[in-house]
């Protein structure tokens, strides 16, 4: 700021401005005017990051030291206790069978979702890849389901699962195959909801690999065919080799993306039958806003954070080694 | 008379506007933020009462805001008026109210304001007047008590031989007789003898339960600290006698509330467990409908219930013009519940209960001895209608309903975790 003020007119060229010179000195360090412009193109700098910049502070640094200073109080939503207790949070957190429950069913979904999501969406983009007609309409269908609201997917899933009126249960009778209790089985609840999901966002990750595989030279595969390669040859060898950067960022974006569900689950099953299927997400949310207890669903929240830190961490390490 | 008033004050209203040219009048207009959780049916009646008190009211114009119901309608309330910027007036299920009241989130009302527009403790009757109070003082004033009750499809009963001499349901004094009844009906409906909805919701599972518990005698107690005073015996032997309900002839093994009323509603079953509030889809399909209390199967008369009552979320600073508005709007509004009762609900205010008018509707005088007999939710920071305490229910109890756990063991569970929520920080 200062190296601004005191130098900035001394070597200013007349009719230019400074940011925009175009003699740029190279190599002048230690020259007046580097300095002048050095400093003004900082100041653009800032000022150019200065919105994002309150933002981040506003909305994402703040929240998240106050949510941790938070997680060390007795915080209620009513205002009360809101002295320090240290970690007795995170101590009767830890201890609290109702968390373990539901951040296992947490990853129980990440697990049985990640699979199919990143499989299915290969196999669309490939089924697309390989020249099928009517392009535009198998690129609609597979991505429309992706643009909408997760209230209106649910609302759809539950009437297809409705165990007297429903869709799905009704097919099967016809073909005379037993009900399924699809969102009322504490083993059937948690797949229920993988289809919703599969089904409602599988055309990101579908629209990802397509995007990947149409930039597949064409020559890799003249080569191949010229050397006798036959389809599923050219695909092992030559399209998932090729797919792998994609790949791995579609399964770390899809993990982070499955880690956090909560929509569909609290308005299919609202964490039933039994709490099968209640997440992580849902026990923080029932714990401060309807249990009251600010302090205590922070504790957790830090705790799940800690959680997809670790997951963040070990998936840079594994790509670093794959690319080193 | 009520119609009476009303109309003139809609007429000094249209001449107040008319005359003033609006800008004038609309400056000493105050306006009342009031929140509810009424929808549907309900939602147009409480809109119906709401617009006849403004237009009898021209000093303040009630703003009334619908919220979703259970946890968002309560979570935005507490966060409201803990923020000290909550609407003048709410509605609150009085079974929610020791939630809200030791924390300071609503205040208490005045009596003598309260009884200068002739509204005191003699308008209740008793149980919802003791409702109302927390630590001595009146927290909330009842609009009604909504019962779980029994309807019943008159043309189905009367093919099974059971509506008795005054054209009533005849009553059943046990389980057994209950279900006999009701297999007597499936066949005449030849699908279900009672529709019961019941999956994926806390809500109805407890509010059945709650009922037959309570006739059983007994009593439950949570108090924050120590575990749970309750009677297992008759906890469980509701819960057998709910799951015997379930065998596809009596009732659907298998029925959410939809698929439950949309059944009773088209004739599939002879009987229907559900609340008051639903009487309104059942006029609007031309069922021939009846309702009742659910029979004494347990020995002592009781029927599950909770209250819309009216609260006064804490204010950082209150308008005492506003205030005084609210009181008469509330009063107001008491006075014309007929309209309320129409939708199926029992008005809590004595003179409209006891009026010729409200005599003649039917089937709601038919259950009105609900009344005096009804039973709140034990009384808890984390207990009450749309409450996590009756998700809780539905995670430990339903399994046994399907037929997989034993009862004893499903209401083992709820105790345990009803304990883990008694043995913790109590957050109000």
């Amino acid at each position: 700021m200062s190296s601004l003020a005191t130098s900035h007119d001394s070597e200013g060229q007349a009719g230019t401005l400074p940011g925009l010179s175009r003699k740029k000195p190279i190599n002048q360090a230690g020259s007046g005017r580097t300095r002048s412009q050095g400093s003004r193109n900082n100041l653009n700098g800032w000022a150019f990051a200065a919105p994002f910049l309150a933002f981040f502070l506003v909305f994402l640094v703040w929240p998240l030291l106050y949510g941790l200073y938070m997680s060390l109080t007795g915080k209620s939503l009513t205002g009360a206790n809101d002295s320090i207790i240290g970690l007795a949070n995170y101590a009767e957190a830890l201890a609290d069978a109702d968390m373990w429950h539901s951040l296992g069913n947490t990853l129980y979904f990440t697990v049985i979702s990640t699979v199919p999501l990143v499989i299915v969406a290969l196999v669309m983009a490939a089924l697309l890849n390989v020249g099928l007609p009517a392009q535009w309409l198998w690129r609609v269908s597979y991505f429309a389901p992706y643009l909408l609201a997760s209230t209106v997917v649910s609302l759809f899933f539950t009437w297809m699962y409705n165990p007297q009126l429903g869709l799905i249960n009704d097919t099967l009778v016809k073909i005379g195959l037993p009900k399924v209790a699809w969102l009322n089985d504490p083993g059937v609840a948690m797949w229920a909801i993988v289809i919703a999901t599969l089904w409602w966002t599988v055309g990101f990750n579908f629209l990802l690999y397509l995007a990947a595989m149409q930039n597949i030279p064409a020559q890799h595969y003249e080569a191949a065919s010229l050397d006798g390669a036959g389809a599923w040859r050219q695909f092992f060898s030559i399209t998932l080799p090729q797919l792998a950067p994609t790949s791995v960022m579609i399964v770390l974006l899809q993990i982070l993306a499955s880690l956090k569900i909560f929509d569909q689950v609290y308005q299919m099953t609202a964490g039933g039958p039994g709490g099968a299927t209640r997440p992580v997400v849902q026990y923080i949310f029932e714990s401060g806003f309807t249990g009251y207890r600010l302090g205590y669903s922070a504790a957790i929240s830090y705790i799940f954070f800690g959680l997809i830190v670790a997951v963040s961490v070990l998936q840079f390490f594994i790509t670093r080694r794959r690319s080193a | 008379m009520l119609s009476g008033t009303a109309a003139m004050g809609s007429v000094f209203a249209a001449a107040a506007l008319a005359g003033c040219g609006g800008n004038a009048s609309a400056a000493s207009v105050r306006d009342i933020q009031f929140w509810h959780l009424l929808s549907g049916g309900d939602g147009i009646k409480m809109q119906a009462m709401i617009s006849k008190a403004n237009e009898g009211n021209p000093g303040f114009k009630v703003h009334p805001t619908v919220l979703a119901w259970g946890p968002p309608y309560y979570t935005k309330l507490a966060m409201a008026s803990a923020g000290g910027r909550p609407p003048q007036l709410a509605i609150m299920h009085a079974s929610r109210v020791p939630g809200y009241a030791p924390g300071g989130l609503i205040d208490p009302w005045d009596l003598d304001l309260l009884s200068e527009h002739g509204v005191t403790a003699q308008s209740f009757a008793p149980r919802i007047w003791d409702k109302s109070q927390n630590n001595g003082k009146v927290f909330s004033i009842a609009l009604d008590s909504h019962p779980f009750v029994m309807f019943y499809n008159r043309d189905v009963a009367g093919k099974a031989g059971l509506l008795g001499g005054n054209g009533q349901l005849q009553e059943a004094h046990s389980p057994q007789e209950f279900l006999a009844m009701a297999r007597e009906m499936q066949k005449v409906t030849q699908a279900h003898g009672l529709s019961f909805g019941y999956l994926g919701s806390g809500s109805q599972m407890w509010r059945l339960f709650y009922t037959l518990y309570k006739q059983h005698g007994a009593d439950m107690e949570l108090t924050p600290g120590k575990p749970m005073v309750a009677d297992n015996e008759a906890a469980i032997e509701s819960l057998q006698f709910m799951t015997s309900l379930f065998d596809d002839t009596v009732a659907a093994q298998s029925g959410d509330i939809s698929t439950g009323i949309a059944e009773f509603a088209r004739g599939g079953s002879g009987m229907l467990f559900s609340g008051v509030w639903e009487l309104p889809t059942f006029k609007k399909a031309k069922l021939p409908v009846d309702a009742a209390t659910i029979p004494t199967l347990f020995g002592t008369p009781a029927a599950y219930a909770d209250s819309h009552s009216f609260v006064l979320p804490r204010q950082l600073n209150v308008d005492e013009g506003k205030r005084r508005d609210v009181y008469k709007f509330v009063s107001d509004i008491l006075k014309g519940s007929l309209s309320w009762a129409e939708a199926g609900h029992i008005p809590a205010y004595q003179p409209v209960v006891q009026s010729q008018a409200y005599r003649e509707l039917t089937p709601q005088i038919h259950y009105a001895n609900a009344a005096e007999i009804i039973a709140y939710d034990p009384e808890a920071w984390f207990s009450g209608s749309g409450s996590d305490w009756q998700t809780y229910f539905a995670e430990t109890v339903q399994n046994v309903l399907l037929g997989r756990d034993k009862a004893a063991d499903g209401w083992d569970a709820f105790v345990r975790r009803t304990n883990t929520l008694l043995s913790r920080p109590n957050p109000v």
